[in-house]
């Protein structure tokens, strides 16, 4: 394992001058160490370095936010919601430490103004009703970073052509093209589900910022969101669940490749309208798959009315919709 | 912030044909590439990039022009509707008689039975001829298609491996190999709910399609589909067309995401956007 600790991910991450206090870290964990890798991939031919390959998703250790109270190890309740052979379920590399997502700010919290927590709370009440309901369960593609955060579907094909890096994620089908010549984002009247992606190459660290993100229902959570564990109500804040955004939200991903095997991901999470800072999210995120995994289709939407009628009691069988 | 392509509908569809008449015509090359002396090609040789592994480079944007995804055979233009000469060779579908009454009603009622317009994924071959663009991403041991309709995917398994057993997807299960230049896609378990067109043209869990891309230069591949189905056929048949390259300077996929507006539509006067 070729990792070191750095000085962490220092001043860029710092919330800037009036946008919220820094808080004191929590008692039980450390404070956050960007990962910091010796290995070199190899080359693309066309001189990217190469991660491209068919990986799985790392369970996660802790939900995304740091628990109020803190919590005993306990088994990794993330392992239920995988489909995939008990045995070849990926882990954590060695010497990584277990802990929540929420790496930045100190306090693992997500920087939810007051109107956005509000509006969380309203949501996460409302969950009967399909206007509220997980846009995940309603099959929606699930933006980003929440795509990257394991799923029962966990496969992801990273791909990469000249100028290109493709992402095939196993869950819904969805994908992403990010181009690397430095184009800039689209016209902000154009939104993506999984938003416009513009990627570089800084050393052996792919760099991506997402922006143009749609906007245009209730049920777009790009955050979240883990099941809660057991006896944990909705509302303690521990799932990332309902986490609202605006038109300005944006992600900066950094994909870190660890070894052969492993990428290591941090997205920074910035939305004026909703946090009172950008926040950043860290974790193992990827693993090589096992040499027999095959990725299969995840068609979503097209067997979801009846769970929809069950949950929620509500009857889209009518509801057509004009294509070109 | 409501995206105004949920409103999208027959008038703005011919908008879309419109621009890709527009944009892609001046694109495509008249006339036969000059020939480059290969060894195996048979027929007029490919003369466009290549990938480092010396297949032809598919990299790219790609779509069709025409009215295939209306109709796959010849109709005059109706309400929302260009008209469009058969992409079907010999010219009609050889339907069995219970089929072709079959395909009669579905035409009745296609406003409502199209799958396409519940946002169920298009299958194979109707993606490749939407009127959305769909891209390519290619390496030596699969070719990723991308489809900007409702973010469909295929994975075309290189590697030599078997179909898988017992299961459907609604985009088949495609296993491809090189042909000389020509890439040759065997896709099986397309399950039996998807519709070649909107016109209603349909077939059962038994299809089985065999497709060819062959690309003649950078701008455009000749596109082949035999269609085996002997439950709803009297015999496989075959469609043709033409796939142009989008060739517009940093063009991309953009969301065609159809969910999305089954819930705008649902919500409408819900409380909920």
């Amino acid at each position: 394992m070729a990792v070191v600790l750095s000085p962490g991910i220092s001043g860029a991450q710092s919330p800037p001058a009036g946008r919220g206090a820094a808080p004191a870290p929590p008692a039980n964990y450390p404070p956050y160490t960007r990962p910091v890798s010796s290995y070199v991939p190899s080359r693309t031919p066309d001189g990217q370095p190469d991660i491209s390959g068919l990986y799985l998703a790392i369970p996660l250790p802790r939900g995304i936010e740091t628990p109020l109270v803190p919590v005993a190890n306990r088994p990794n309740r993330a392992n239920s919601e995988f489909s995939y052979s008990i045995n070849e379920r990926p882990k954590l590399p060695e010497g990584a430490i277990a802990r929540p997502l929420g790496v930045d700010p100190a306090d693992g919290k997500i920087p939810l103004t007051p109107e956005a927590l509000a509006r969380r709370k309203d949501i996460i009440a409302n969950q009967d009703k399909i206007e509220y309901l997980d846009g995940r369960v309603l099959c929606l593609a699930p933006g980003v970073p929440r795509t990257t955060i394991p799923a029962p579907v966990v496969g992801y094909q990273i791909l990469q052509k000249p100028g290109y890096v493709v992402i095939f994620y196993e869950q819904n089908h969805i994908y992403r093209t990010i181009p690397l010549d430095g184009r800039p984002p689209l016209d902000p009247n154009i939104r993506k589900a999984m938003g416009v992606s513009r990627g570089r190459w800084e050393g052996n660290v792919l760099v991506v910022e997402v922006t143009n993100f749609t906007n245009n229902l209730d049920n777009n959570w790009v955050i979240g969101a883990i099941s809660a564990a057991p006896g944990v109500p909705a509302e303690s804040l521990t799932t990332g669940h309902g986490i609202p955004h605006s038109d300005l939200y944006r992600v900066t991903e950094r994909y870190t490749p660890i070894d052969a095997n492993t990428i290591h991901y941090e997205a920074r999470i910035d939305d004026p309208k909703v946090f009172t800072q950008p926040w950043t999210i860290a974790y193992y995120a990827f693993a090589r798959a096992p040499k027999d995994y095959v990725p299969v289709e995840y068609a979503c939407f097209e067997g979801n009315a009846k769970n929809l009628l069950l949950m929620t009691n509500t009857d889209m069988s009518g509801i057509r919709i004009n294509v070109p | 912030m409501k995206m105004p392509i949920a409103t999208i509908g027959g008038a703005t569809g011919l908008a879309v044909l419109t621009m890709g008449v527009a944009v892609g015509l001046p694109q495509a090359r008249g006339g036969s590439p000059p020939p480059r002396a290969p060894a195996a090609a048979a027929t007029a040789a490919y003369n466009g990039p290549r990938a480092p592994d010396h297949k032809p480079d598919l990299n790219g944007i790609w779509q069709i022009m025409g009215t295939a995804h209306w109709n796959l055979e010849a109709h005059s233009a109706s309400e929302g509707v260009p008209a469009g000469l058969s992409v079907v060779e010999g010219g009609t579908i050889p339907y069995q008689p219970w089929a072709l009454a079959k395909r009669n009603e579905n035409f009745q009622n296609r406003l409502v039975a199209d799958p396409l317009r519940k946002c169920y994924m298009p299958g194979v071959p109707r993606a490749n001829y939407l009127p959305f663009p769909f891209e390519i991403t290619q390496t030596p041991k699969d070719i990723l298609m991308a489809y900007e309709f409702a973010h469909a995917t295929r994975t075309v398994f290189l590697d030599g491996t078997p179909h898988l057993e017992d299961l459907d997807f609604w985009m088949g299960d495609a296993r491809g190999k090189w042909d000389g230049d020509t890439l040759v896609v065997d896709t099986v378990s397309l399950g039996s709910e998807t519709w070649f067109d909107a016109a209603g043209n349909f077939h059962s869990d038994a299809l089985k399609v065999v497709e060819r891309f062959t690309p003649v230069d950078a701008a455009h591949m000749n596109y082949e589909a035999t269609i085996d189905d002997s439950k709803v056929f009297t015999r496989p048949w075959k469609l043709s067309l033409i796939i142009y390259r989008r060739l517009e300077k940093n063009l991309e996929l953009l969301d065609y995401e159809c969910a999305e507006h089954v819930y705008e539509k649902l919500f409408k006067g819900r409380g909920g956007r």
